[in-house]
């Protein structure tokens, strides 16, 4: 075979190893698993609350309507919308810059679901050491009823996930029954599909893939941190030289540092890097290797802490700050986005009146000559009741109206109005400002003020 | 090594620099991207009847519709030819975080290897 045709078959792309995490214990990890538990549980049991009579969050699209514990948001209210995104935005910036990648470790989807996909795992095929083997192994028996029972339990976990997820943009109630009717519509079946897949692929077969190719908040990262940004790292001046030994050792005499070499650090490790490497980007914060070094340093009765939330600044023996101008920029505006945000929210009028005038017709003579301009008038109630809404124009009292029909509107609806204001004929000419208030006959607080031209003849008057 | 690869390559003249290759490519397939969205957009969207489905009270002409249909593409189609961009150019080399050149994969043993205090650890 010619050294061309030996190079064309070899291939240039190499299979990345799969990881096989093992188990830890320790604060950490409790604290994971606590994270795990609520943000879980948030997930799938807060479209089962009703808050009002209503879904308590729900994101119904074909009404153009966001229920939120209770408040009711229109397309109108994409203020909110973007300020809590922004707000989103900040609480990520402030805690990354506070305490590192704490969203990665503890937070971010992938790493909540990748977690219980690696519990079902374990509980099925056993221990890291079991699933490497099992892997490694034939395929019996054990090996097929094993492999089988961890794919229908992911598959269902996932078809779970899937439907919640469809549970926030339609009545989840209403769409359980029509699943077990077999009635559900083709775009509901999509996104059930589409979603549990996404569960399924990623937290089963992608995991750290998607944190180390797919993620731009790792990449990003680094523009949040400083040298006072808590990391976990492996503390080099203490760990080296590394090297095994007994536990009675005198490792002076040996010329050895703290770090045993047992590499337990890299074996649980989510992502499969080995943080004495240094500070890695593919590292997601987890702690895992924390909790699992301070055992290690137990059972030799050395000091814990050799691979430890530290900055780099302590590492270097330097003083570091928590309160730093980022950390208090980024909190300062956190908290005025947010509390304004939420008065905002709970203190917002919940009613909307838009005035469009006739585009075919700028104003008409009646036949007593008065003049009068015709609009189409909008109302939203964005309110959890019913409303009887009266018109006036303060200021203007010369003017006369009439709308048809009567402006009345049942909860969350909107309705169309011809509205039109007549002047008499003596008013003047070219154009005048009108201020037109919509009120509630039942709450005087419920109410919107909308300015429109009210247009004359140029003439008029003369 | 790498400086000196980028040295050379911007002594050759007339030759763009990465960077710019990169944005270059970006704005590009960005504007191919668009226009085919903005003649779907011609195809199926009437602007004089969205009107009414404006979130806000705007009364926005045929051609301010379209320019602003297209600019809103271009927009998008831009910020995700710069995220593929940079994504590819920032993926895993398996640099070493110390400066210490390529880094293999991680090798892990037995814990209880070379340490056999920590045989009676349920690690084993």
């Amino acid at each position: 075979m010619s050294a061309n045709q030996q190079a064309s078959h070899e291939s240039l792309y190499k299979k990345e190893p799969k990881v096989y995490p093992r188990d830890v214990k320790g604060r950490f990890a409790f604290w994971r698993k606590v994270s795990v538990y609520l943000l879980l549980g948030l997930y799938y049991v807060l479209p089962w609350i009703n808050v009002g009579g209503q879904q308590s969050v729900l994101f119904d699209l074909p009404a153009r309507q966001f229920h939120l514990f209770g408040l009711t948001f229109w397309p109108q209210d994409f203020i909110y919308l973007a300020l809590l995104l922004i707000c989103a935005g900040l609480t990520l910036f402030f805690f990354t810059a506070l305490a590192g990648r704490l969203w990665c470790g503890f937070a971010c989807p992938q790493t909540v679901w990748t977690e219980v996909f690696l519990w079902m795992e374990k509980w099925v095929e056993g221990d890291r050491n079991k699933r490497m083997k099992l892997d490694k192994g034939p395929w019996n028996r054990n090996k097929i009823v094993r492999k089988s029972l961890k794919h229908f339990l992911w598959i269902t976990f996932a078809l779970w996930t899937g439907f919640t997820f469809v549970g926030f943009f339609t009545p989840i109630r209403e769409f359980g029954q029509a699943i077990f009717a077999a009635s559900i519509g083709p775009w509901e079946t999509f996104w059930w599909l589409f979603y549990s897949f996404a569960t399924y692929g990623n937290a089963g077969f992608l995991r750290e893939q998607v944190c180390k190719y797919m993620c731009p908040y790792a990449r990003f990262q680094s523009a949040m941190f400083d040298h006072d940004t808590l990391i976990i790292s492996y503390d080099e001046k203490r760990g080296e030289p590394r090297g095994g030994r007994r536990k009675t050792a005198d490792i002076q005499e040996l010329g050895l540092g703290d770090c045993i070499d047992c590499t337990l650090c890299v074996q649980v490790c989510p992502t499969g890097i080995d943080i004495r490497d240094g500070l890695q980007y593919e590292c997601i914060a987890c702690a895992a290797c924390v909790d699992v070094c301070d055992q290690v340093m137990d059972k030799m009765d050395y000091p814990k802490g050799l691979i430890r939330y530290t900055t780099e600044n302590a590492l270097e023996g330097k003083k570091s700050r928590v309160a730093r101008p980022r950390v208090f920029i980024y909190g300062t505006l956190l908290t005025i986005i947010l509390v304004s945000t939420i008065w905002n929210m709970t203190t917002r009028t919940p009613l909307r009146a838009d005035l469009l005038r006739d585009r075919n017709q700028l104003y008409r003579e009646l036949p007593d000559g008065r003049i009068e301009n015709v609009y189409t008038l909008k109302i939203v109630n964005m309110d959890q009741q019913a409303h009887m809404y009266t018109i006036s124009m303060p200021g203007n009292e010369a003017l006369t109206w009439t709308v048809d029909p009567e402006p009345q509107l049942g909860a969350g609806q909107v309705g169309r109005f011809s509205f039109a204001i007549q002047a008499p004929a003596d008013l003047g000419s070219g154009s005048i400002e009108v201020d037109v208030r919509f009120e509630s006959e039942k709450d005087p607080d419920i109410s919107v003020v909308s300015d429109i031209r009210f247009l004359l003849p140029a003439d008029q008057g003369r | 090594m790498a400086d000196k690869q980028n040295t050379v390559q911007n002594t050759v003249r007339g030759r763009w620099s990465r960077s710019k290759r990169d944005w270059g490519v970006s704005i590009w397939i960005a504007f191919l991207a668009a226009s085919a969205g903005t003649f779907l957009m011609f195809a199926v969207i009437d602007p004089e009847v969205l009107g009414d489905a404006w979130v806000m009270n705007w009364h926005t002409g045929l051609r301010l519709t379209y320019g602003l249909g297209f600019g809103f593409l271009f927009a998008v189609a831009l910020l995700a030819t710069r995220l593929t961009s940079f994504m590819i150019r920032t993926g895993p080399g398996r640099g070493h975080a110390r400066g210490k050149g390529k880094r293999g994969l991680p090798e892990v043993h037995d814990p209880a290897e070379n340490n056999p205090d920590l045989s009676d650890e349920d690690w084993k």
